[in-house]
């Protein structure tokens, strides 16, 4: 792809652009490392999220887990049942389930984008637009640390999906069309909607396989 | 000693191979993010947050890309978000000076190549500018920036020329002399 190559004092100044300087690599590393140390002192990462922010979906979390470990649990073979005296073990959850939550969740997700490209862009609707996508961005996270993300396309779809919907959850009318322009712009930038559209097939008899 | 064995000892807890991991991608890393950001300190920061995010995950890298790869694609994922966010801050702060120089006379000077190539980068699409900084500043492959963005190599390819043909469109002046 070398035969619409820029010309030559163009292609120089281009490599001009934004020239970084020396990397500042003991400064970074001293504030990686203050990061590091802080995160392990609170226990669990650096990073910390406000209560608030996670309680309106909790419901929406547990019921998404819940139906994920029942999937599972239904589509476990009756070889494998343990009785009842046998040692007790975590529930087993086939990787099938998982999967076909991560589309489940990959077709309501591209439904919405889709009614939200078509009826919230023209005007309206921001409150129940970004509600709804609350409700599928704790989805989208509880996926992304599930096995459901081992799945290399899977897990950079699902990343992908996080930021348009985080933008969206965080609709306000106030700052309406700058979002919207946003929103709009990672929704085409990304490929997002003919993505969803490849790893959710069309027939039931596709599902198997998908992603 | 490779990835997969310097993987290994940081995730055994041994700091001397943090830094190691550290050193051997740094440099990389920070390029590309300083390309993209155009500003040092917001460079430093999205490249922190790199490898803090990416020690915290490095249990999770499966070797399908290499280490390189694979945080450069959160160095990416992470430089973008944070430049959306600037970038927001910036219209809304620019919408207001508007407001306050509304008949002020506007003074335009004649930029020299290197300036208008800048804007003009600037003013491409965000996944146009990330292949055009990769491939032609930075010199990735189309196969290195396909699996960095998690696009097919013929996406990088196609992004590429789009961003060539914008930048030719933009600087013909400069193409005519």
């Amino acid at each position: 792809m070398d035969d619409d190559r820029l010309d030559d004092p163009i292609r120089d100044a281009a490599r001009q652009y934004n020239a970084p300087p020396d990397t500042p690599k003991e400064e970074m590393w001293a504030r990686v490392q203050a990061s590091r140390r802080l995160g392990a002192q609170r226990g669990k990462g650096r990073r910390v999220v406000s209560p608030r922010y996670w309680v309106p979906w909790a419901a929406a979390a547990a019921a998404v887990l819940a139906a994920g470990i029942g999937l599972g649990r239904l589509s476990v073979s009756p070889e494998t049942v343990v009785p009842e005296v046998a040692e007790r073990r975590a529930p087993q959850v086939n990787p099938t389930a998982y999967r076909l939550a991560t589309m489940e969740h990959l077709g309501q997700s591209e439904a919405f984008l889709t009614l939200f490209r078509t009826s919230v862009v023209a005007g309206g609707n921001e409150r129940l637009a970004s509600a709804s996508a609350r409700q599928l961005l704790a989805t989208n996270r509880l996926l992304l640390d599930s096995p459901a993300a081992e799945d290399r396309r899977a897990r950079l779809l699902l990343q992908d999906l996080e930021l348009i919907l985080a933008e969206i959850a965080q609709l306000s009318l106030e700052s309406r069309e700058q979002d919207l322009q946003l929103i709009r712009e990672g929704i085409e930038r990304g490929d997002m909607m003919p993505r969803l559209r490849t790893a959710v097939p069309a027939g039931p008899n596709s599902m198997q396989g998908a992603l | 000693m490779n990835d997969r064995e310097l993987i290994g000892r940081v995730l055994a807890g041994d700091p001397s191979a943090e830094r190691a991991l550290y050193d051997a991608h740094v440099d990389r890393v920070f390029r590309l993010v300083y390309r993209m950001a155009g500003d040092l300190d917001r460079a430093q920061d999205y490249v922190q947050e790199t490898f803090i995010r990416g020690f915290d995950r490095l249990g999770d890298f499966r070797g399908e890309s290499a280490l390189s790869t694979w945080l450069c694609s959160i160095a990416i994922s992470i430089t973008l978000n944070g430049l959306r966010k600037v970038r927001r801050f910036n219209e809304r702060e620019t919408e207001l000076d508007d407001g306050l120089q509304a008949g002020s006379p506007v003074r335009e000077a004649d930029p020299d190549l290197k300036v208008r190539l800048s804007r003009a980068i600037e003013a491409l699409p965000e996944g146009y500018r990330t292949v055009f900084v990769m491939h032609d500043v930075e010199g990735y492959t189309h196969q290195e920036i396909a699996d960095t963005l998690g696009v097919q190599p013929g996406t990088s390819k196609a992004q590429l020329s789009r961003a060539r043909a914008r930048l030719r469109a933009a600087l013909a002046d400069f193409a005519r002399d």
